[in-house]
């Protein structure tokens, strides 16, 4: 078995929201469990894949975990380190081999800076390096990205989305990043630049021994490029696998509702929702709801054909992550067959 | 293909000036559509590819100052029949050489007159239309009812209020909005994207149009309402039967619910035909466009194998510097050295191949 | 009637039209005018502290009081005191030069540096620099400037100074609402991720590349903005004081005798302070225009 690079243990990350036009004066402030106790780790040159609705707390999991927001409680563990209370300028180091891609395809990039400008910044944040060792190494990563030279003069307002995401990735893999977080690398792209996007990160992962936490909303393209799979629903992981696993036999109502919508398959028995009457709400936290019981039970099929029963709606007995079999994890008290 | 058609848009080209760029870009250059009456027309294409400007050209809402649309859109329902961009042309004067658009003047007050003239009646009453991104498009204040019954005074013969309330909770209803009567006084901005939709699909089909316009109608949507949304457009279909144009960069929404389907590409039609023949796995003579963009799509034999997807090589075409040959010969996998001076010097016209189906490509041409 | 647009197309390479090409006609020519208002300022401080004057500025000439425009050599007349005004106006600028510049400089450096407190870091920060720069607004500039003029003395620094010091609102809030808009676009968030110190991501990606733009209106209309305080206050007597002459105090000192005809005197300095404020707003205007867009 392969060293994990990654560990994530019991992350939480609770959002206070205030509420009214006395909130600065109440000490009482209602509670987002925005990510609630997830824990999961990543193998060296394997891609874990973190699917999920909107809301569902995935963006806050590879936020938390390169330190963009501060984790309520849990523990990170990056090649055997504990991160997660390191101060900045003891986490510098690690920002050189973790990375994120954000699904904003202008994140990375400065409009009012140059692409080369862009990528020499991102070479010379960690090392030194004189201007010929730059050059050489900004063609070395065109050529991994597949992107014409003639684009490093440009700004990025003047490249098409597929060439913004490369250079995003370039970024990246300049600082010699080993492990990327990938927010929705392809959401913003079109079908024809989504295929290539995909196809690069698997190369990278071939030639570089990369290893990738990838979000995405897009079962599918998760399922492509990932070796294990977790699906969240509102801040918690529903079922966790091996994708082929997951792809083929789904254990969790939600997930088979997930891939039958994908896919427009329609089995019966796992798409049949009795009423709309939760079409808005889901996937965002209701706060008139206590969120103690199974947070999918009013959504859910099978407990509505198992006549409502009281296991899954009581508050103190939230269904655990059990392993089923063959690292095949699942949150439900009645999981399908 | 043998219904009458509602609208008929014979070569339409809308294009813009930019003025960063100081140059014209041609969104939609040169389309021939048809949609019968009852029919939905799907037009996939990727963005840039000119799908929702053709659908803002017949509705004669061009972005942007110096937009220029010309060609004909006849518009042919029960009550009107006539050409929506009639007398358009008198309004620009355009210069061109060699295929390129040199300059244009345009007298854009007039402009915007005539073409509110000639829209007047039309616009929300003969045609509607469902746009990307519904929050935007409602008024986050006003109730939702509020708006349809707005809108149902406003567009059709119904004008007493207590009527039109009960048609708002009619469409409401119809569109599976749960509890019609309570939601009928939710603020849009209470209501998640989907709902939001819901409303607007009542509202658009509550003044009873001859054409429905639906752009980008999932699009922005989780996946698990994306598919509640589609099977309800798919039984408004049944049910109400209002010929629609559906625009979506989705392949699998345009399968769902068309009987036709354009595939538009750097702003012409690249392959115009019944959904069984163009997005169908199996049938083979297709354009090569549209080909690889099926097969880009992840299917479940590439997740079982964990293979590579195919792409497309390239990048959309930029409707600045459009080629003088075919559109997608820069990126074409399928060039053969036999047709490969014409791809690349000469544009193929759209040609009919088989019955109902039309491409253009050099490689169907004898 | 049909009037007609014209819109023509660039040959060419498309990214090849160059910077000024994109730009409007009327904001180059509000940027030439302004350009040309700088260096005419700058030539008379330059000429002033030389002493490259056509004429003494402080001689008095009992036989040419009042003397009409162009006659002896005394190109725009002379005052009450037979005073040469061509020349009185070109030391004029040595009042505004520098201390306008101390007024610009306190502005957009405080300014700046509340700024980015309040938008970078945020929090309780923002909301004690929003406290703050409320209380400068809140409190009459005029009434402060003739508390301090009155506290200390008529000195064109104390008053530049506190121009400058209730300047550093309206900068401070400009920088911390662009520093808001750009973080939103998340390559702040991204160059943090890349391991970028964050002095590094202050002074690279936010003020020189993003700001720059800004402080440059700014440092324009701040001028602008001096030059017209120490008018007022000069006109009302708390300026520049007789004898060293300042365009506020010659209007003044012409106003006296504008009603019996003799429109010169405060003429010349009223279009002088006319055309050199109209030009440095115009040069920030024109700025703006083309640098940050005309939207934003």
């Amino acid at each position: 078995m392969a060293e994990s690079i990654l560990e994530v243990e019991n992350l939480r990350k609770y959002y206070l929201q205030p509420r009214g036009l006395f909130s600065p004066f109440k000490t009482e402030k209602r509670i987002i469990p925005a990510v609630d106790d997830v824990s999961f780790y990543i193998k060296k040159n394997e891609t874990m894949g973190l699917v999920g609705e909107t809301g569902c707390g995935k963006t806050t999991i590879g936020r938390s975990i390169l330190k963009l927001t501060p984790v309520t409680s849990g523990r990170v563990i990056f090649n055997g380190t504990d991160i997660t209370h390191l101060t900045p300028s003891e986490f510098r180091p690690y920002r050189r081999q973790m990375q994120m891609i954000f699904q904003d395809l202008d994140a990375a990039l400065n409009p009012k800076m140059r692409i080369k400008s862009i990528l020499t910044e991102a070479l010379t944040v960690h090392h030194k390096l004189s201007e010929a060792e730059i050059n050489h190494r900004i063609e070395e990563l065109l050529e991994k990205v597949n992107l014409k030279k003639s684009k490093l003069s440009s700004f990025s307002g003047e490249l098409s989305g597929g060439e913004k995401r490369r250079v995003g990735i370039a970024r990246s893999l300049a600082v010699g990043a080993r492990f990327l977080v990938a927010d929705e690398p392809t959401s913003a792209l079109d079908v024809s630049i989504q295929a290539q996007v995909v196809n690069l990160l698997k190369d990278l992962q071939k030639n570089l021994g990369l290893s990738y936490l990838f979000i995405s909303h897009d079962l599918r393209i998760v399922e492509l490029l990932s070796h294990k799979v977790a699906v969240m629903y509102l801040g918690r992981i529903v079922e966790m696998g091996l994708a082929g696993r997951i792809a083929n036999a789904p254990r969790h109502p939600y997930t088979r509702i997930l891939w039958s919508s994908l896919l427009k398959k329609k089995s019966q028995e796992a798409t049949q929702v009795p009423s709309d009457q939760h079409d808005g709400r889901w996937g965002v936290f209701d706060f008139e709801r206590s969120y103690s019981g199974c947070r999918f039970a009013p959504r859910c099929p099978v407990y509505e054909a198992k006549g409502n029963p009281a296991i899954c709606s009581d508050p103190a007995n939230a269904p655990k992550l059990s392993d089923i079999g063959n690292g095949h994890k699942v949150s439900c008290h009645f999981p399908l067959e | 293909m043998n219904s009458r058609p509602v609208l008929k848009i014979e070569n339409l080209r809308t294009f813009f000036y930019s003025k960063g760029k100081r140059a014209f870009v041609r969104s939609v250059d040169g389309v021939n559509l048809r949609i019968g009456k009852g029919e939905t027309l799907g037009i996939v294409g990727e963005s840039g590819s000119g799908k929702s400007v053709t659908a803002l050209s017949i509705m004669g809402l061009v972005p942007g100052e110096p937009g220029v649309i010309i060609g004909k859109i006849g518009l042919k329902t029960d009550n009107i029949q006539k050409n929506l961009l009639q007398d358009l042309r008198d309004y620009v004067k355009i210069n061109m050489s060699t295929g390129r658009i040199m300059e244009v003047y345009k007298d854009n007050v007039g402009w915007q007159k005539n073409v509110d003239r000639v829209m007047q009646g039309i616009r929300g009453t003969e045609i509607a239309m469902i746009f990307q991104n519904p929050k935007l498009a409602l008024n986050p204040f006003i109730p939702i009812g509020k708006q349809i019954t707005e809108s149902i005074r406003i567009n059709t013969p119904i004008k007493k209020r207590s009527q039109a309330r009960e048609r708002a909770m009619y469409w409401l209803a119809k569109v599976k909005m749960d509890s019609p009567r309570l939601r009928y006084y939710n603020n849009p901005y209470g209501l998640s994207g989907g709902m939001c939709q819901r409303a607007m699909i009542a509202m658009a089909l509550s003044s009873d149009p001859s054409l429905l316009i639906a752009d980008e109608p999932t699009t922005g949507l989780d996946a698990t309402i994306q598919s509640k949304i589609v099977d309800l457009l798919a039984d408004l279909k049944s049910s109400v039967g209002v010929t629609t144009m559906l625009i979506s960069h989705d392949i699998n929404v345009i399968k769902a619910l068309s009987d036709n389907v354009a595939v538009m590409y750097g702003g012409t039609l690249l392959e115009h035909g019944p959904v069984g023949i163009i997005l169908s796995a199996e049938h083979q003579a297709k354009h090569p466009y549209t080909a690889a963009l099926l097969e880009s799509i992840p299917r479940e034999k590439h997740i079982r194998e964990k293979g590579y997807l195919q792409a497309i090589k390239g990048d959309v075409l930029d409707t600045i510097n459009i080629p003088l040959g075919c559109r997608f010969y820069s990126r074409c996998d399928k060039v053969t050295e036999k047709i490969q001076e014409k791809c690349d010097n000469h544009e193929p016209d759209l040609r009919e191949i088989s019955s109902g189906h039309s491409l253009r490509c050099w490689l169907y041409y004898e | 009637m049909k009037r007609y647009s014209q819109y023509t197309i660039e040959v060419g390479d498309l990214w090849d039209v160059s910077f000024w090409k994109k730009a409007d006609t009327m904001d180059l020519i509000y940027i030439v005018y302004g350009l040309f208002i700088v260096i005419l300022v700058v030539v008379s401080y330059v000429l002033g502290a030389l002493s490259l004057l056509p004429h003494n500025p402080q001689e008095i000439n009992l036989e040419l009081l009042m003397a009409p425009p162009n006659t002896a050599g005394h190109l725009l007349g002379t005052d009450f005191m037979g005073r040469d005004i061509l020349s009185r106006l070109i030391i004029g600028i040595q009042a505004y030069f520098l201390p306008g510049l101390l007024a610009i400089a306190i502005a957009l450096t405080a300014g700046t540096i509340f700024g980015v407190l309040a938008g970078y870091w945020g929090g309780g920060l923002d909301t004690t620099t929003t406290y703050i720069s409320n209380l400068l607004n809140s409190f009459p500039r005029l009434v402060l400037i003739l508390l301090m003029v009155a506290a200390f003395k008529p000195d064109i620094y104390t008053i530049m100074l506190v121009v400058g010091v209730t300047n550093i609102p309206a900068v401070a809030s400009l920088i911390r609402s662009k520093i808001l808009f750009l973080k939103q676009k998340n390559f702040i968030e991204a160059a943090m991720a890349l391991g970028l110190k964050s002095w590094v991501i202050i002074f690279k990606h936010i003020l020189w590349h993003n700001c720059r733009a800004i402080l440059i209106i700014q440092a324009t209309l701040g001028m602008a903005e001096a030059i017209l305080m120490e008018t007022s206050l000069s006109y009302l007597g708390f300026g520049v004081q007789e004898p060293t002459p300042s365009w506020g105090n010659m209007v003044q000192a012409g106003a006296n005798y504008f009603m019996q005809g003799n429109f010169w005197p405060s003429t010349a300095p009223a279009l002088a302070i006319l055309f050199t404020i109209l030009g440095f707003h115009l040069l920030g205007d024109g700025l703006n225009n083309i640098l940050e867009g005309k939207r934003g």
